[in-house]
């Protein structure tokens, strides 16, 4: 934990175990990504990842942009954003809708 | 090192958990008297203000009390105190080595709470590691619990050992039905028997009709369904981690189990989660080679839940992965 801006508070969420090395914390960060924005073009949102910032920035389509930390803060902003959860078995991420 | 001791460094927890009267301190005594969960630092939490379990486990060596004041509510200030006390005491040069904690729970106790507050803790969360969630039932009295309550409901659910005691003066027909409700809330959860902590034979009716479980408030309709999903032609951990997250986020007060071995470039994970509290995932050594059942079983989650059901959540996880590429950066 930093000490100056106590980032992360946490060891770690869930979701960044596995990765053994830089190289491989590289490939999971990015990987990831492009998977979290699988899940959210359905609901007309994005995330980015700029490599040096920590966390993930999640934008809306009116401009608002949100950084979190971890995943499960960018599914409950996601969720505020978008005004539904972001549900992967919903019609909607199905394209069902 | 230590034998016997994580290479992490965390400590296990063990959550002992069952409604009141369940038997809890009866079977812990037992445990512990066989030296069954080896060198222990026991955590009695009492509801009520004047402890009394603490004296059916006064042969113990190290007990702590948490008395007025549920664990997973009014106590957790209490808890996360002495848990870090335990840790802080270990730390310590000299200090007498633990091989585990055992926390009994006061009866009101919801285990998934619990296990969210360890996880939450910024000093906890690095110190111990959720190792299993043991919840007792009263052979006699669950069937009503169950009924009744929905705390009850979610202890079961929530477990990964049940234990049905006191079944010996109760008719086998019964201790069946029983049995066969705690398969239906918790199909993944071994059951056994247990008469004052030593192991009882359930009776075996496979066929024993379950008891009819009412919608109650504060607990959730519908049955439990397990489901089995197999990831293994999705993008490994990366994939599943992202869209597990997801899901749970959306229906984690539905998904209340998840168990499997996902494997990666860098070796396999353990994935395990209470509702919506997933723990550290673990990375496994590599199976034996001559151990064939070992790697069927990697990529094949066990999921949980109401709502939900194998088609759907095989469905969903082929759309997510062969959705496109989306330009990321």
């Amino acid at each position: 934990m930093c000490s100056a801006c106590g980032f992360p508070s946490l060891p770690g969420h869930w979701t960044d175990a596995g990765a053994r090395n830089p190289g491989s914390r590289l490939r999971l960060r990015f990987t990831r990504l492009a998977m979290v924005n699988r899940l959210l073009a359905p609901y007309r949102l994005r995330a980015h990842d700029d490599g040096s910032t920590p966390g993930l920035q999640l934008m809306a389509p009116s401009g608002e942009r949100v950084l979190v930390p971890d995943l499960e803060a960018l599914w409950t902003e996601a969720a505020r954003l978008a005004g539904t959860p972001i549900d992967p078995l919903s019609p909607r991420s199905l394209g069902d809708a | 090192m230590r034998e016997g001791a994580r290479a992490d460094g965390r400590l296990p927890l063990t959550i002992i958990g069952g409604f009141l009267g369940a038997g809890k301190s009866t079977w812990l005594r037992h445990q512990l008297h066989r030296k069954a969960f080896g060198a222990v630092h026991i955590l009695v939490n009492e509801a009520a203000e004047m402890p009394v379990d603490n004296l059916l486990l006064s042969k113990a060596d190290r007990v702590s009390v948490l008395a007025g004041g549920c664990a997973c509510c009014d106590g957790r200030g209490a808890l996360v105190a002495a848990l870090r006390a335990i840790c802080a005491e270990q730390d310590r040069p000299g200090s007498c080595r633990i091989d585990r904690i055992l926390l009994e729970t006061s009866g009101l106790a919801d285990p998934g709470a619990i296990a969210r507050l360890v996880s939450d803790d910024p000093m906890l969360a690095r110190r111990i590691m959720l190792e299993d969630i043991i919840a007792l039932v009263d052979a006699l009295h669950g069937p009503v619990q169950l009924r009744e309550e929905a705390l009850g409901r979610r202890q079961v659910e929530s477990a990964g050992r049940l234990i049905v005691t006191k079944p010996r003066e109760v008719p086998p027909l019964q201790v069946a039905r029983l049995v066969n409700t705690l398969r239906q809330l918790n199909p993944v959860a071994p059951v056994e028997g247990a008469e004052h902590g030593e192991p009882f034979g359930l009776p075996p009716v496979p066929d024993a009709e379950p008891y009819a479980l009412p919608d109650l408030a504060g607990a959730s309709a519908g049955p439990i369904r397990s489901c089995r999903l197999d990831i293994s032609g999705g993008n490994g951990w990366a994939a599943f981690s992202v869209w597990l997250s997801a899901l749970l986020a959306a229906r984690g007060d539905d998904i209340v189990r998840v168990k499997g071995v996902v494997t990666d470039l860098d070796g396999r994970l353990l994935v395990q989660s209470v509702r919506k509290q997933v723990q550290p995932p673990e990375m496994l050594p590599e199976p034996e080679q001559d151990s064939p059942t070992q790697a069927t079983q990697n990529d094949v989650l066990i999921l949980m839940g109401r709502g939900i059901n194998e088609e759907l959540l095989a469905h969903a996880w082929t759309r997510f992965c062969d959705g496109p590429a989306i330009a990321c950066l």
